[in-house]
C-alpha cells in the first residue's frame, strides 16, 4: 500500500477513553460489542452450559442439580440402560440414511450440472426448476411427500396403478419406507449442490475441451480426464457438506413415516428431542447431543480445513 | 495447462458439418432429457396445488383425478378461518421475527466483520479465530442448553426466543470479513484524508461497495430463519407459532383431510417461493460466493 499524496496525514484529534473518535483505542471493540455479546451469551455459554447439564442430574425446577460425572455418557454405552437400544438404533438408521443419500445427491447434482452448464434452450428455467424446492421449509417438503406416497391415494401409487402395477405400501413397509424419504431429500436439496457444481464448471477453461476435441476425444474421455479431476475440490466440498446435512435427518422421517414402520426410520435428532422434550430428560439428551456431535466433528473438521484453505487464498 | 494430446491439425469442412449436426442432435436430446426431469421436479408442486383446489371428497377419489374437476377455494377458506390454525397470525409471526432476526444479524455481523477486517486492535486475530472455531461445533450441541435458557429467562412463547438465540452465529462475520478484506485500502485512504472517521468509512465506503455480499447474507439469513423448524417447534406454541411450525401441528389436526392439508402447505410454501423469485440472483450468487470457488 502506498500513498500517492505528499501532504502529511492529519493526526486524529486526541481525546480520553470516553471520546468517540479514532484516537480512542476502545473504538474497535465497540464495533465488536453487539455481535460479541450475542455470541458469548447464545453460542459460547450454551455450549459450556450443555457440558454442565450433561454431567449433572439436571432438573430445571429443582433447587439442587447433583453432579453425576459421566454417568449419562456411560448409559449410552451400557446395554442394560433404557436409552441404549433406541439410541443406537437411531444412530444406525441415520448412518444408513447418510450412506444411501450422499452418493445419490452428489452424483445427481453433478449430472444435472453437466446437463446445464453448456447453453441449452430454457437453461435459466431449468436451473430455477431444480433449485426451487430448496427454498421450501422441511415441513412443507415432509407433509407434501407424505401425501405423494400415501399408500392408497397418493400420486405415486396412482401412477403405478395407471401402469398396471399393484399399489406398494411404501410408508408401512420396512426398508421401502426409505424410498419416499430419499426421494424427498433429493428433490429438496439437489439444487443447492447443482449450483455449486455449475459455478465450478464455469471456471474450467473451454480451451481444454477444444484441445481435446481437436484430438477427437470422446465425451467420456473429456469428462474422465478434464472435468472430473478439475472438479475434485468441489466434489470434496459438496460431499462433506452433504454428509453433514444428511446427519441432520429429522423432518423427512418425522413427517413422512413418523419414524416408522417399527421405528426403522427413527433418526438420532428425533430420539434426542423426544428424550428432552417428551421424557423431560435434559441431561441424558444433552449427553446424546455431545456424543452425536463428536461423530459430526470428523466431517466438520474436514469442512473447516477447506474453509481455512479458502481464507488463506484470500489474504 | 496444456493437454498432452493437443495438436494443430486443421479441421476439414466435412468434419465440421458432421460435428455441427452431432451437436444439434445432442442438444435436442439434452433438452428433452432436461424437460423430463423438470416435469418430475414440478409434479409435486403441481399435485400440492391441484389437491388444495379439490373438494375434500375428490382428493381420494378412485380413479384418481389428474386435475381438479370442480375447483374450489373452500379448503383455503377453511384453513384461513379455522380457530385451531391461526395461519394469518403465524404468517405475521414468521415475517416479523425473520425480518428482525435478519436485520439484527446483518447489522451486528457487518459491524464486527468491519472491525476485524479493517481496524487495528489488540486481540483482533485471536478473536477472529475464536469465533471462527465456534463454527466447528455442530449447532445441535446448543439445542438443549439453549432451550433451558429460554425456560429460565421466561422466553418460551415470546418473540425473544425466535429472534435472539442464533443471532450470535459466526457465519455472517466470517463471510463479510472475507469480502471486506478484499476492498482496496486506497479507497479508504481517500476518505480518511477528507477527515472521515471509522464509522463514516464504514457507511460511505465499505457498505456501498459490499452490496452483493450484504444482499447475499440477507437473503440467506432470511430464508434460513423463515424455514427453520426444529427450534420454533419447541419454543413457541399456539398463537405464537411460526408458519412452518404451525404447519407441523396442522398435520396432526388435518392428517386425513388432504385438501385442507395441501391448502395449508401451499400457503406455507408461497412466501418462500415469492422470496425466491425476487432474490434468485443473490441466492445463486451467494452459493458461489460462500462455496468454494476453484
Amino acid at each position: 500500500m502506498s500513498l500517492s499524496l505528499n501532504r502529511p496525514r492529519e493526526r486524529p484529534r486526541r481525546g480520553g477513553l470516553l471520546a468517540l473518535n479514532d484516537a480512542n483505542p476502545l473504538v474497535p471493540y465497540l464495533y465488536l460489542l453487539p455481535h460479541g455479546a450475542l455470541f458469548l451469551a447464545f453460542i459460547v455459554f450454551p455450549i459450556l452450559f450443555g457440558v454442565y447439564v450433561s454431567t449433572h442430574h439436571y432438573d430445571p425446577v429443582a433447587t439442587t442439580q447433583p453432579f453425576v460425572g459421566l454417568e449419562y455418557y456411560r448409559q449410552l454405552f451400557d446395554r442394560q440402560s433404557p436409552q441404549f437400544d433406541l439410541f443406537w438404533l437411531a444412530m444406525r438408521n441415520t448412518a444408513l440414511f447418510v450412506v444411501l443419500s450422499v452418493p445419490l445427491l452428489v452424483a445427481y447434482s453433478l449430472a444435472l450440472a453437466l446437463q446445464l452448464y453448456r447453453p441449452v434452450r430454457g437453461r435459466a428455467f431449468f436451473r430455477a426448476v431444480f433449485f426451487l424446492p430448496g427454498v421450501l421449509s422441511w415441513t412443507v417438503v415432509g407433509v407434501l411427500w407424505r401425501w405423494l406416497f400415501d399408500n392408497q391415494s397418493g400420486l405415486v401409487n396412482a401412477v403405478l396403478t395407471g401402469l398396471g402395477q399393484d399399489t406398494i405400501p411404501f410408508l408401512t413397509t420396512e426398508g421401502l419406507a426409505w424410498v419416499p424419504i430419499l426421494a424427498a431429500t433429493v428433490w429438496a436439496s439437489v439444487g443447492f449442490n447443482m449450483t455449486v457444481y455449475l459455478a465450478a464448471l464455469s471456471g474450467i477453461s473451454q480451451s481444454l475441451y477444444e484441445a481435446a476435441d481437436l484430438d477427437g476425444a470422446t465425451s467420456w474421455a473429456k469428462f474422465r480426464y478434464i472435468t472430473w479431476p478439475l472438479l475434485s475440490p468441489t466434489t470434496l466440498f459438496v460431499t462433506v457438506t452433504t454428509v453433514l446435512a444428511a446427519f441432520g435427518l429429522f423432518f423427512q422421517s418425522v413427517f413422512i413415516t413418523n419414524a416408522g414402520p417399527n421405528r426403522s426410520t427413527l433418526s438420532v435428532i428425533q430420539y434426542l428431542v423426544s428424550e428432552a422434550f417428551t421424557n423431560v430428560q435434559y441431561s441424558s439428551a444433552a449427553a446424546m447431543s455431545f456424543v452425536f456431535a463428536g461423530v459430526l466433528l470428523v466431517f466438520t473438521a474436514v469442512q473447516f480445513r477447506l474453509m481455512i484453505r479458502d481464507i488463506g487464498g484470500r489474504r | 495447462m496444456a493437454a498432452p494430446w493437443v495438436s494443430a491439425a486443421p479441421r476439414t469442412r466435412a468434419a465440421t458439418r458432421t460435428r455441427r449436426r452431432a451437436h444439434l442432435t445432442s442438444s435436442t436430446l439434452r433438452f428433452v432429457l432436461l424437460l423430463l426431469q423438470a416435469i418430475i421436479f414440478l409434479a409435486p408442486v403441481y399435485w400440492m396445488i391441484a389437491t388444495s383446489l379439490k373438494p375434500e371428497g375428490d382428493t381420494v377419489a378412485q380413479p384418481i383425478q389428474w386435475y381438479p374437476h370442480s375447483p374450489t377455494l373452500e379448503n383455503y377458506a377453511r384453513v384461513l378461518t379455522s380457530p385451531d390454525s391461526p395461519v394469518v397470525r403465524w404468517t405475521l409471526n414468521s415475517a416479523f421475527t425473520s425480518l428482525a432476526f435478519t436485520f439484527g444479524t446483518v447489522l451486528t455481523c457487518s459491524l464486527a466483520a468491519y472491525a476485524i477486517a479493517r481496524l487495528k486492535f489488540r486481540g483482533r486475530e485471536a478473536w477472529f479465530w475464536f469465533i471462527l472455531s465456534s463454527m466447528m461445533v455442530p449447532g445441535l450441541t446448543t439445542l438443549i442448553p439453549s432451550f433451558i435458557m429460554m425456560l429460565k429467562l421466561g422466553w418460551i412463547d415470546t418473540y425473544h426466543a425466535l429472534i435472539w438465540p442464533s443471532m450470535g452465529g459466526a457465519f455472517g462475520v466470517f463471510m463479510l470479513r472475507q469480502f471486506f478484506t478484499g476492498i482496496p485500502f486506497e479507497l479508504e485512504e481517500a476518505a480518511r484524508l477528507d477527515g472521515a472517521n471509522s464509522l463514516q468509512v464504514f457507511r460511505h465506503v465499505i457498505v456501498p461497495l459490499s452490496k452483493p455480499a450484504l444482499a447475499t447474507l440477507t437473503v440467506f439469513t432470511f430464508l434460513g430463519a423463515w424455514n427453520s423448524v426444529i427450534w420454533p417447534l419447541y419454543v413457541v406454541h399456539g398463537d405464537m407459532a411460526t408458519l412452518p411450525a404451525g404447519l407441523a401441528s396442522f398435520q396432526g389436526i388435518y392428517a386425513t383431510t388432504y385438501g385442507t392439508l395441501m391448502a395449508g402447505t401451499t400457503l406455507t410454501a408461497l412466501p418462500a417461493l415469492v422470496a425466491y423469485l425476487f432474490a434468485q440472483r443473490y441466492l445463486e450468487e451467494g452459493l458461489t460466493l460462500t462455496g468454494l470457488k476453484e
